[in-house]
């Protein structure tokens, strides 16, 4: 059963830079429709997100997600379409929304917990709950204008999961809390869905997609690019942007050498290779022996300590596992032209099946991608003297058995 | 449009937005609440001077016979006037602080109105009380003191309706403010509140209708009737109220109704 359908649904915004914002200009100006400009925010979107589910919008900055986020939560209404809703909704959209500075974080709690539909006595009871989980236990009677952001988010998405909503609308606010607060609210929001809640979540992190996601929706300039399954959309939006930058960056090499600048400033990947033990180059490796994964690489100029870094997903597209060389502590030095890079696995924990590789060259802090080819090889294990194990990976472990005298 | 019952089930916002105002008005003031009292009684004290010793203006005899004071004259008459003041200006103020809260999550935009509402009413309760005391004191008093409630409730929806409209166009010209205070200021002084309506109409009978059709004159009246002269309002006194709640009510509501998720969306 869908908790939330949305049914065509376009959303029109009138542009306000010209918008008559004094009486005078109201009277005076001519012909007051030339003045709006309008765009569409959202256009034809249809979806449904079933009842007990997360369900995640991707898409960059300005695609909608906001927008369908509100219109979801009833704040806006669609131009076009309709959106059914079955279920009590609760919303976390901004950080502190509707806290006042001036008041103590009891009064904002009380508050807030009734914007979000609560009644006193409902209040009274998780009151606790609320300030335990926020931890905000010592601060709690001081007025909320000398917490910390941290403080404040925490307090908000404590209140919005406490009212025992049946359907949860959070936009990425998440992402301020620290990284234990991240895991937490996380660890909650998993709870929660256990327990039948539907989520609707903006985020911006794949990973989160991936991972925790039973359904999501990719959006791009206000347009549906695609509903499916977690794994799915992730994929397809991560390709979409690595593509876009591998374009800019092309854009902007073309522009470079035309001017006759000195432009290249790249490491480019210019093949991968898997070795056997005897270093033969092989499409095929075997499961418990010796793999090695070599990259080739060009560096148009010198560069210091890149980070190259692989990722393994299985065909089913589950991301097993992903390293590199700044996550093992090797210093790669100053590099130059072409040369390669080995990545040694000495026996491959790997069950037979096929697998598929993805390889990248950053900068030293991990912040700016050179190069990056998403799940670019294919890697067929093949089962090898042993028997293998079941499922993905080989644990590797040691049985014993000793029996009680 | 939200129905009555939609709002009704978010009383507990409503009430807890208008506690939220109270106390959050106060904070960090030396004697608080009393400053809602000093105000009133400032302007009481400054009219009374001005108008009843500097110009001299006189009050009717009151109900019980006895007693003659420009100031509680001019008290009923202000008690009206700070009630609808009250309610056009908090109306304004309510919506745009509300603004910020709308975007962000779901409730009807009636709420903050209704709140900011009933912040203004019981500041007015307040001075009536005070209003009833002094009363009290200087013997004159009846059972047509009740009679204040129902007045006071179709004021309430008179101010509530025209407060809910401007509220809305302060959102989308700022010039709304301006214009409230400015208009509030001329609505003041065409409303005899300062002065009886007899002596204005013997100077100008142009004037004495206008000052007739405006529709605080029948609240004024109504309440300096039952409090002062410890009558009864008329009935076309009655019939002006009544016409003008209700008319004020429907239209500001639907005119909210219909605008306010559009200018929510532009806040």
């Amino acid at each position: 059963m869908s908790a939330i359908s949305v049914d065509g649904v376009s959303k029109k915004f009138r542009l306000q830079t010209d918008q008559a914002h004094s009486v005078k200009e109201l009277v005076t100006r001519r012909d007051r429709r030339a003045g709006h400009d309008s765009f569409w925010a959202l256009r034809d979107v249809s979806l449904e997100i079933e009842q007990g589910s997360m369900f995640a919008l991707v898409g960059h900055n300005g695609s909608g997600k906001s927008t369908l986020l509100r219109c979801i939560a009833n704040i806006y209404r669609p131009t076009t379409g309709t959106v059914r809703v079955d279920g009590r909704i609760s919303t976390l959209l901004e950080l502190g929304a509707g806290f006042h500075p001036d008041l103590t974080g009891r009064e904002n709690v009380y508050m807030n917990a009734t914007i979000l539909g609560m009644s006193k006595k409902q209040i009274d009871a998780s009151f606790d709950d609320i300030v335990e989980f926020a931890g905000v236990q010592e601060f709690i009677d001081s007025p909320v204008k000398i917490y910390s952001s941290g403080m404040y988010v925490r307090l908000g998405f404590s209140v919005a999961v406490h009212v025992d909503p049946e359907i949860l609308i959070i936009d990425e606010v998440i992402a301020v809390g620290d990284a234990e607060f991240q895991r937490k609210c996380f660890d909650y929001l998993y709870d929660l869905r256990r327990k039948g809640v539907t989520i609707v979540v903006v985020t911006h992190s794949t990973g989160t997609v991936e991972a925790m996601c039973d359904g999501a929706a990719w959006l791009d300039h206000g347009e549906l690019q695609l509903v499916g399954t977690g794994p799915e959309v992730a994929a397809a939006y991560l390709g979409r942007v690595n593509e876009a930058e591998r374009e800019a960056r092309d854009a902007a090499q073309t522009v470079a050498v035309s001017t006759g600048a000195v432009a290249a400033e790249d490491v480019v990947v210019s093949g991968v290779e898997f070795l056997d033990v005897d270093g033969r180059a092989s499409g095929t490796a075997i499961h418990r022996e010796q793999c090695t994964i070599r990259i080739s690489y060009e560096a148009a100029r010198p560069v210091s300590n890149p980070v190259f870094g692989i990722a393994l997903h299985s065909g089913s597209g589950v991301h097993l596992t992903g390293t590199n060389t700044k996550i093992d502590s090797v210093d790669t030095g100053k590099i130059d032209g072409s040369g390669h890079v080995d990545f040694v696995i000495e026996s491959l924990p790997l069950t037979p099946g096929d697998y598929e590789l993805t390889v990248a060259v950053n900068d030293e802090f991990v912040q700016h991608v050179y190069d990056r080819h998403d799940r670019a090889w294919r890697l067929a294990v093949r089962e090898g003297t042993s028997l293998a194990p079941e499922g993905l990976m080989d644990l590797r472990g040691r049985w014993s058995l000793s029996p009680t005298e | 449009m939200s129905t009555p019952a939609q709002v009704w089930s978010y009383r507990t916002l409503i009430a807890n937005l208008a506690q939220r105002d109270l106390k959050s008005r106060y904070k960090k003031s030396f004697i608080g609440w009393l400053w809602s009292l000093i105000n009133p009684a400032t302007t009481l004290a400054i009219y009374t001077v001005v108008f009843g010793i500097i110009l001299g203006a006189q009050a009717p005899i009151a109900g019980n016979g006895k007693l003659n004071s420009f100031a509680l004259y001019l008290f009923c008459g202000l008690v009206v006037w700070n009630f609808f003041s009250g309610t056009i200006n908090i109306s304004i103020v309510s919506f745009q602080t509300a603004g910020g809260l709308l975007t962000r999550t779901y409730f009807p935009p009636e709420c903050p109105m209704i709140s900011g509402l009933i912040t203004v009413a019981i500041q007015a309760a307040l001075e009536v009380l005070i209003l009833f005391g002094f009363m009290i004191l200087f013997g004159n008093v009846s059972w047509t003191f009740i009679v204040v409630i129902p007045i006071f409730l179709l004021l309430a929806c008179f101010a509530f309706g025209i407060g809910l409209v401007l509220g809305l166009g302060n959102i989308r010209y700022r010039d709304v403010s301006y214009l409230v205070g400015i208009g509030l200021q001329v609505l003041f002084y065409l409303t005899p509140i300062v002065y009886t309506i007899e002596l204005a109409t013997s100077k100008s009978a142009v004037l004495g209708k206008i000052l007739r059709a405006n529709p605080l004159t029948s609240y004024v009246y109504g309440i300096r009737q039952c409090v002062y002269s410890l009558g009864l309002p008329t009935t076309s006194n009655w019939l002006m109220m009544g016409a003008s709640a209700t008319v004020s009510l429907v239209v500001g509501w639907w005119i909210f109704g219909r605008y306010a998720p559009r200018v929510i969306e532009e806040l």
